[in-house]
């Protein structure tokens, strides 16, 4: 999930929840906010009563009963005057049932004890609960359509805000992280941001970048350097041994030697121009682009390598359609990768084996190409180092420098081909490659 | 035929000059560029080998200015920079072909033949070999005028016997020949013997093929 998605998930859930606690809140609220004006509204015309006694005297209410009371036309309100016991005293407001001509009410009632003319009166000032409650309702479908309103408009300020904010992010992400071609650029542009946070952190992945191209790029010129010194070396061995076996009087003893001789040079040269190759693809050098047809090429192929197939009776059959075309590769390249796979098929087959070259196109529109034989297989364990330079999977005595299959490798990723291998020990081997939709017409 | 070799490794060049020498060429030797712009300048030659990694400068120099004195010599380059673009440039400047170090000088000789060929126009007719005829330009094996069907392969391992006729050649060098720069690793494997058995089998079923020949451990040869 992306950062702003889940931002703006936790804004709106815990708006939400708040909004749905003030609403079941409201009520209660309310009635404490009602039942605490009520308070003082009662107070107030409480001092206000015992004003107008003072002013007017109670007899003036009394008119000779021993009681008064009077209340609104809707029974909202009633006041009421009663004479008490001399020592009661009561001053408190609380909600009682009353019963007025027939009906039982809910009043919030305040009773507070006077004396007027030596005599304990008890006053009584009373509001009923009904017409503090009635408003409860109304005001709770109120609160809520306000509030809605109001999250769902901070929730677009803040999805807009988010946006802006991780904008910055998201740049770096897509210019950085997601499909960056390694080696990578050496322009990095840096982001356009006032978030200091962000600032850093794309700074330190340029930096981090600079660091692993150049420590990349000196392993290749090591490489290409390394590999490209040795030849020089390597061509006089080779051409002193070539003279000195072509000396009439050598004999046959010193000749073996020779050959022996030329044997190692060869072998260091094939690891040395193997090298060569593997940094010549990396540092680029293969840029000649062609469309090529699959199946000539196989054909082709298989015609150079014929002698090796007969040598160990090994059966081939190539299921390729005619008209697959790779587009944009390198011929030389995607040969030579082939030639590899195919090389390696029939060393390590067993005699009468069998290969099979197949194509298909996918339901994605990749194109896939499986190369399976029945040889000895590959043991689990050295499955995945199988594509490593110089790491002897096989301890077999046929076992070769361990650059074919880096090779191969190599020119996958150059040419953005994917690239698996499967095996099953004394059954074969598979390796898959996968030509993704615009690397192959079909 | 007069060679000039532009190299400034003296070693390599004294191996070149010593191999073509054997093989009744005439040698002058530069070991860098202002030597190798003067021979050129001064003589003229049948070959040019140029080495493009010059002490003091890009061997493609020298292929520059010998084009103008020497417009009728054959260059090839030989270096250990192989990379498309020094090829491309090496070829669009006239060289007639690129020998990537390490080279087996069999191969240059080979190489320097087909050039001769082409290029001096040396018509060779047909070679004759036991009761056999080969010719190189058609790529035919013929016996008493008819042809026998050799595959690419087998006739590409006797005709470079039959070139360097009298030399022992290792089975790494044929087939470094046959498979040019391809990298696979069973230098050792016997499909060179295979195919030789091959060829036999076809000469064999016409007349003696004793002329083709193995040395024991060193590698095969077609006899004077």
């Amino acid at each position: 999930m992306k950062l702003s998605t889940k931002l703006t998930l936790f804004i709106t859930g815990s708006k939400m929840a708040i909004v749905l606690l003030f609403i079941l809140a409201l009520p209660f609220l309310v009635r404490e906010i009602a039942s605490d004006y009520t308070n003082r509204t009662l107070r107030q015309q409480q001092k206000k009563v015992l004003k107008i006694v003072e002013k007017n005297g109670l007899d003036h209410y009394l008119q000779g009963d021993e009681n008064y009371g009077s209340y609104t036309l809707l029974k909202e309100e009633f006041i009421a005057f009663l004479p008490v016991d001399t020592d009661l005293k009561i001053d408190a407001i609380k909600d009682s049932r009353r019963l007025i001509e027939g009906d039982t009410l809910n009043y919030r009632v305040l009773s507070y004890t006077f004396k007027s003319k030596n005599k304990n009166y008890l006053l009584e000032i009373g509001k009923t609960t009904a017409s503090i409650d009635q408003y409860n309702k109304p005001l709770q479908r109120f609160a809520l359509y306000v509030l809605i309103t109001l999250i769902v408009m901070t929730i677009l300020i803040d999805l807009t805000f988010i946006r802006v904010l991780i904008k910055p992010l998201s740049a770096i992400i897509k210019t950085k992280l997601v499909n960056s071609a390694f080696p990578f650029e050496s322009q990095q542009q840096r982001i356009k941001t006032s978030t200091t946070d962000f600032k850093y952190l794309d700074e330190s992945l340029i930096l981090l970048m600079k660091q692993i191209n150049e420590a990349f790029y000196k392993e290749r010129e090591f490489t290409s350097n390394a590999s490209h010194e040795l030849m020089t070396p390597i061509s006089i061995l080779q051409n002193k041994m070539e003279n000195f076996l072509a000396d009439e009087n050598i004999d046959e003893a010193s000749a073996i030697a020779v050959v022996e001789m030329m044997k190692t040079v060869d072998r260091l040269k094939k690891i040395t121009s193997s090298l060569l190759l593997i940094s010549r693809i990396e540092n680029q050098q293969y840029a000649s682009k062609e469309p090529v047809q699959l199946l000539p090429l196989f054909e082709d192929l298989i015609e150079e390598i014929k002698h090796r197939l007969e040598e160990k009776s090994i059966h081939i059959s190539l299921d390729i359609a005619p008209d697959v075309i790779l587009p944009d590769v390198n011929k030389d390249l995607i040969f030579q990768l082939f030639f590899n796979l195919i090389h390696n098929a029939i060393k390590f087959n067993r005699q009468d084996g069998r290969i099979s070259i197949a194509g298909h196109k996918l339901k994605n529109g990749n194109y896939m190409i499986t190369i399976s034989d029945t040889g000895i297989g590959i043991p689990k364990e050295d499955l995945p180092f199988v594509f490593d330079r110089f790491r002897k999977t096989n301890l077999h005595s046929q076992v070769g420098y361990g650059l074919g299959l880096a090779i191969v490798k190599s020119i996958a990723a150059y040419l953005k081909i994917d690239i698996t291998a499967d095996s099953v020990i004394n059954e074969g081997t598979t390796f898959t490659l996968i030509f993704r939709r615009n690397t192959a017409k079909l | 035929m007069k060679v000039l070799i532009v190299e400034d490794e003296k070693t390599l060049a004294y191996e070149m000059e010593a191999f073509l020498k054997k093989n009744f060429y005439v040698c002058d030797l530069a070991h860098s560029l202002k030597s190798g712009l003067e021979k050129a300048e001064l003589n003229q030659y049948d070959f040019i080998l140029i080495d493009l990694s010059l002490p003091d400068g890009d061997g493609l120099e020298v292929l520059k200015s010998a084009r103008k004195s020497n417009p009728d010599a054959a260059y090839i380059i030989i270096t250990a920079r192989t990379n498309l673009k020094d090829r491309v440039s090496g070829l669009d400047l006239g060289a007639d072909d690129y020998l990537a170090k390490p080279f087996y000088l069999l191969e240059l000789k080979s190489r320097m033949l087909a050039i001769a060929r082409r290029k001096f126009n040396i018509a060779e007719k047909l070679i004759p070999v036991g009761q056999f005829q080969v010719d190189i330009q058609k790529r035919q094996v013929l016996f008493e005028g008819s042809e026998i069907e050799f595959s690419r392969k087998e006739f590409d391992l006797l005709s470079y016997l039959l070139i360097h006729r009298g030399r022992v050649l290792t089975r790494v060098q044929l087939s470094e020949h046959i498979w040019g720069t391809f990298v696979n690793d069973d230098y050792d494997s016997n499909y060179i013997d295979a195919h030789i058995k091959n060829i036999r089998k076809k000469l064999n079923a016409r007349a003696s093929s004793e002329w083709l020949e193995t040395v024991r451990g060193v590698g095969y040869r077609i006899k004077k």
